[in-house]
């Protein structure tokens, strides 16, 4: 396997889609080369990274204002 | 995904745990706080104008996914219109060629990241540097964690160009995050 192989299925395998025998061949080129090596470890530290994230923003108090303005008027609409 | 909810959504429980994720994907979209305000008022009133059909949390949050996407592309297209700038083949903007030269390991912890509040403002830069179907991609699967397949029927793409775009997204992501995390040479 080369390098440039490696980048056309480094998604598959880091997402464990790989088949075994594959998955295998992958892991010897990694293990054999430590520029492709170091490569799928920043990869995969930038896809952890980023779920790490917070999924809730947070509301500015002016816009959370105005959305609860928004709110009470559709709702005061939507009994009246 | 949020915590489980009680059976009877009210429009004050929606505001509460909702608003703020409806918000945050918005903004990581469209890159500003001013159209992410827009699209969060009007996702929110289509979700309390929906409440009484939803079943249960992990319907409702399917579902604001979809409509929180959706709203964020009209809201771009507008923009855009607005703009006319030509965007040109997607899918060759990102390269994938392997590494040319030495990559550095990167300074993070092998767990569970902690990240503090600068690093955390260093891979919002960098979502917000990546071309826009990139971003919506990365965004959804990387962020969101949602799968390829759900991210494809939002995005109107194939499972396949699903995760071309993705892998494209991570290996710019990774170059652009790179100088912030790799090891220090020491000396």
């Amino acid at each position: 396997m080369t390098c440039e192989e490696l980048m056309a299925v480094l998604a598959d395998y880091v997402g464990g889609e790989l088949v075994v025998e594959h998955h295998a061949t992958v892991k010897i080129h990694i293990d054999g080369c430590a520029k492709c090596g170091s490569y799928v470890a920043t990869y995969t530290h930038t896809i952890r990274i980023s779920r790490a994230l917070p999924k809730c923003g947070q509301l500015s108090a002016a816009f959370e204002a105005k959305l609860r303005a928004a709110l009470a008027e559709h709702l005061g609409e939507a009994t009246s | 995904m949020v915590a489980p909810l009680p059976e009877t959504l009210t429009p004050e429980l929606v505001f509460h745990e909702y608003a703020p994720r409806i918000y945050n994907i918005a903004r990581r979209m469209l890159g500003n706080d001013t159209d992410a305000e827009d699209v969060t008022q009007d996702v929110l009133l289509q979700v309390v104008r929906r409440l009484d059909t939803f079943r249960g949390d992990s319907q409702i949050a399917t579902w604001l996914h979809r409509v929180t996407v959706n709203a964020a592309l009209a809201h771009r297209e507008k923009r855009a219109n607005r703009q006319k700038h030509e965007t040109g083949d997607v899918d060759d903007v990102l390269e994938t060629a392997a590494p040319e030269s030495e990559v550095k390991r990167w300074n993070v912890s092998p767990d569970e990241p902690v990240l503090a509040a600068e690093q955390h403002a260093i891979i919002e830069k960098a979502i917000k540097e990546l071309p826009e179907p990139f971003r919506d991609v990365y965004l959804l699967a990387d962020v969101e964690g949602l799968p390829n397949a759900d991210i494809g029927n939002m995005l109107g793409l194939s499972v396949a160009a699903v995760k071309s775009r993705l892998h494209r997204a991570r290996m710019r992501m990774r170059d652009l995050l790179a100088p912030h995390f790799e090891e220090r040479d020491a000396s």
